[in-house]
């Protein structure tokens, strides 16, 4: 076990854990940050997309012992209210069912629009087909990622 | 205006939801109001479903567990509108486990809504003609004289008005009425709207806690390795390996158990968090005896599929005229398969438990919390009224949580430790271990005479789930939902039957279940036979629907009275709606798909359009559904279902399949068990029958006819797949 001191969501916290522990884990069972969710720990799902630096990454795939000195969102650091434009498009299109992937399909799209706030539709198709939802909202999520686009772009 | 009487059981239990002096209410007997002090008085808990705070605010105690499907909203929309109050001051809490009648945390087959509307209507309607008699003493009129209007009584003589919040106290004090009266469906102003979800916010800021997130003062964590052959034994485990991992507290082993959950022995290794016991699992050096059934293969199955299909079905299911006076005349046969698949939730199961001296409490999301307490009680020797159960929000169903394995697991795992333990399960896990929608073969066969359908024969063959469930001598393995008197079309002879093939892993209910399994080769096979006819398929279908009477689905209290109008009016409406009778670009091609749904009175079909690109490639070009299930509670809790429920079938049409080799699972995660994409989701459009029936369901009805459809366009451009998924047969899409 070692120390490490991690910057999340604009706050610095110190952990004490194993230098290959993933990203995932740290948030989830040691900073009790939940909301970045644990889906298949491969790089295979895309539910605990988190930004690191402004890209969206998988904190599955990042162990703690090379996070150090990057600046990493969670959702609950994305905005505190919901008040983010892609979280307010995602309300606003009323997106989820179960919405256990939904955080890491917010992430996704919020780094996407804040690389470029005019992606194709073939850019989009890309990066968030690197998200599944198993209650299948993607229309929806295609909805939002449009209303969100319009907001941004006001 | 409809009348109703007030039953006792709504009245049952309350005093579990109320703290100290703040416990109000009605209880049996007597029905009669607990006489509290009104400066106690906080709230108005006229029964275990609402309560009402002294500010307004009205809980709804929602005894469906919430799983995606949105009963934390419809559920608050029934009481609001009945209750006249605004929608944006009711929420949804989920009702502690304990404190409803058996079997009201029940939560599948589509039933909540259907079984819950007149329950919460009623609840809604009783708390209002309290509040408004509470209103009346208070101004001294009669009760005719008073009106709820959104959150306030009026005294409609003087225009005076008193908000709810302010009258819930007295309202406490006085007699449940014995009828109260409910609106009639012209006057709702909520139900019928689209509502958004309530939790919406949290659930887009990730302060939702689904059973995954919880965490318990002192909790450890447990991944656990399988034996990779169900029935297998473990028969020495070398830990030393894994217990250097920093973190690991012990590795503790359990036995398997059999019906009706068949856990599988266990080596599990506790940790201080979870990468510990990832980290160390994969260290565990374990020799297990597998047993005697474990060279069992998919490959296998299906050849026995294919040969017994051949022979009479094992269990005659429906019989109606004599298919025999047409052997062999003017005939036609077709074959069709469908895999073993997984519900690959997006929340991998997952379960707490913590075991102190008789005393058990667990945490986590269960649909059927009370099948699951009675086992644990009966599997880890723990008396049921020691179990204390905390349900949690789910990260999806489908039916994989109507299982419990999960929790069997977590007891068993938590009686060998002091402190409370979480469960994990890895996505491995998931897809390697779990109770799976059967695999299944279909043989039908038709019988042409004077150019109309004569007689038709259906031979399903499965690896059923109740010979897991409730062993192989159980006497109703048959899963043959649409395939039995529930088959819709009116064909003069009629047999189905069906013969069941053990073979060794789980299997469980996915949704729609065999509703699911056999519209496919059904809604197939109709068309087949239509070109066989040379009829058109949607002509064909309406002239074996049209002139049907309603038919029942079954015999005995679960069947269903089924309109074969609905199952029309949905086919022609997808039909119109997509241009059945207009003329078509070059390369592209129109599937249609109707069906009989037997879980409640709700009817769906889809009309699918595809571009065909070369001969086994296309691109679905529009997805068209249309469904009557009745009252609609929220519109757009409607619409994400049938949206959802379409991406959910076409992984399954498509390419979702789970195959066995040597009794194992070879699929193991989302790489080789690939559900579908974004990328992949097509255009849909979704049309409701607007209808005043009574409310149906609308979780399962969206799914099976999505692949009949695809299927029957893919065959109209020349090449029919009857096997599923349809890349197995060469099929790549765009």
């Amino acid at each position: 076990m070692a120390s490490f001191s991690l910057n999340v969501n604009n706050k610095q916290y110190t952990v004490e854990a194993d230098a290959d522990m993933p990203l995932l884990w740290v948030l989830r069972d040691l900073l009790d940050l939940t909301g970045t969710k644990y889906g298949c720990g491969v790089a295979s799902c895309g539910a605990c997309t988190v930004m690191m630096d402004g890209n969206a990454v998988y904190a599955c795939q990042k162990p703690v012992g090379s996070c150090v000195n990057k600046k990493i969102i969670t959702i609950e650091g994305l905005s505190e209210d919901g008040s983010h434009p892609v979280q307010k498009a995602w309300q606003k299109a009323s997106v989820p069912q179960c919405g256990y992937c939904q955080p890491g399909q917010i992430m996704t799209a919020a780094a996407m629009l804040q690389k470029n706030k005019n992606p194709s539709e073939e850019l989009i198709d890309s990066v968030m087909s690197n998200n599944l939802c198993r209650c299948g909202t993607y229309h929806r999520i295609k909805e939002a990622i449009h209303i969100a686009i319009k907001e941004i772009n006001q | 205006m409809k009348k109703v009487t007030i039953d006792r059981r709504h009245f049952l239990k309350i005093t579990s939801f109320s703290t100290g002096s703040l416990a109000i209410g009605f209880m049996l007997p007597g029905l009669s109001a607990l006489a509290i002090p009104l400066s106690d008085c906080e709230f108005f808990q006229p029964n275990a479903y609402l309560k009402i705070d002294k500010n307004g605010k009205v809980t709804v105690f929602v005894g469906k567990q919430e799983s995606g499907q949105g009963v934390d909203t419809s559920f608050p929309m029934i009481v609001a509108e009945e209750l006249d109050v605004d929608f944006k001051d009711v929420k949804a809490a989920i009702a502690p486990y304990g404190t409803l009648k058996e079997g009201e945390h029940d939560t599948g087959g589509s039933q909540s809504v259907l079984g819950m509307y007149d329950t919460l209507r009623n609840a809604g309607a009783v708390a209002k003609a309290m509040i408004i008699s509470a209103a009346a003493q208070v101004w001294k009129i009669k009760e005719t004289s008073c009106a709820a209007d959104n959150g306030e009584v009026v005294n409609t003589i003087t225009m005076q008005r008193i908000k709810y919040g302010e009258l819930v106290c007295k309202a406490a004090l006085l007699p449940v009425p014995k009828q109260v009266s409910l609106k009639s469906a012209k006057d709702f102003k909520i139900i019928g709207k689209p509502a958004k979800r309530s939790n919406l916010n949290d659930i887009l800021t990730g302060k939702t806690k689904y059973g995954l997130d919880l965490k318990i003062a002192g909790m450890l964590y447990a991944i656990v390795e399988r034996c990779p052959v169900l029935g297998g034994t473990l028969v020495k485990v070398d830990d030393t390996a894994a217990k250097k991992i920093p973190g690991v507290i012990k590795v503790i082993t359990y036995k398997g158990t059999g019906a009706p959950m068949h856990v599988r022995a266990g080596v599990a290794v506790i940790a201080i968090n979870t990468w510990s016991a990832i980290k160390a699992r994969k260290l565990l050096n374990i020799t297990w005896d597998e047993g005697n059934k474990n060279k069992e293969s998919t490959e296998a199955l299906f050849k026995t599929f294919a040969a017994k299909a051949l022979t009479k079905p094992q269990i005659d299911v429906f019989n109606k005229g004599d298919v025999s006076k047409f052997a062999g005349n003017n005939e036609i046969t077709a074959t069709y398969a469908q895999p073993f698949l997984a519900h690959a939730t997006m929340e991998p199961v997952n379960f707490i438990a913590s075991v102190t001296g008789e005393k058990c409490e667990l945490w986590g999301g269960l649909q059927l919390p009370d099948w699951a307490v009675n086992t644990v009680s009966k599997e880890c020797s723990i008396k049921k009224e020691n179990i204390k159960v905390n349900l949690a929000m789910m990260g999806g169903a489908f039916g994989r949580r109507l299982h419990f394995d999960f929790a069997i697991e977590a007891v068993k795992i938590a009686q060998q430790l002091d402190k409370p333990v979480q469960l994990v399960w890895e996505r491995t896990d998931d897809v390697q271990f779990q109770p799976y929608r059967p695999a299944n073969y279909h043989r039908l066969k038709a019988n042409i005479e004077n150019n109309s359908l004569a007689a038709w024969q259906h031979h399903v063959l499965g690896t059923p789930i109740a010979y897991m469930t409730d062993g192989p001598n159980t006497k109703h393995p048959e899963e043959m939902d649409g395939a039995n008197a529930g088959f819709c079309y009116n064909v003069p002879n009629v047999y189905t039957g069906y013969t069941p093939v053990d073979f060794n892993i789980n299997r469980g209910w996915l949704r729609s279940v065999d509703i699911c399994v056999n519209t496919f080769p059904v809604e197939c096979f109709i068309d087949e036979v239509a070109e066989k006819l040379k009829k058109d398929p949607l002509d064909f279908r309406l002239s074996l629907l049209e002139n049907r009477p309603d038919f029942k689905t079954g015999e005995g209290p679960g069947s269903l009275t089924q309109s074969p109008a609905r199952i029309a009016g949905v086919l022609k409406m997808a039909a119109q709606k997509i241009g059945w009778t207009a003329a078509r670009k070059p390369n592209h091609f129109i599937g249609l798909a109707t069906h009989s749904f037997i879980f409640a009175k709700s009817y769906a079909a889809h009309a699918i359009e595809i571009e065909l690109l070369e001969p086994k490639k296309f691109r679905i070009k529009r997805v068209v559904a249309a469904i009557d299930c009745g009252t609609v509670i929220n519109p757009d809790g409607l619409l994400n279902q049938m949206q959802g429920g379409l991406a959910f079938a076409l992984t399954q049409a498509l390419k979702g399949e789970i195959t066995v080799t040597d009794s194992r699972v070879n699929q193991d995660g989302f790489f080789s068990y690939e559900l579908l994409t974004y990328e992949e989701m097509p255009p849909v459009e979704i049309y409701i029958i607007d209808s005043s029936e009574e409310p149906g369901g609308v979780g399962e009805v969206g799914l099976s006819t999505v692949a009949p459809a695809l299927c029957n366009a893919l065959a109209a451009a020349g090449n029919r797949p009857r096997n599923l998924p349809i890349r197995n047969e060469g099929f790549s899409w765009l």
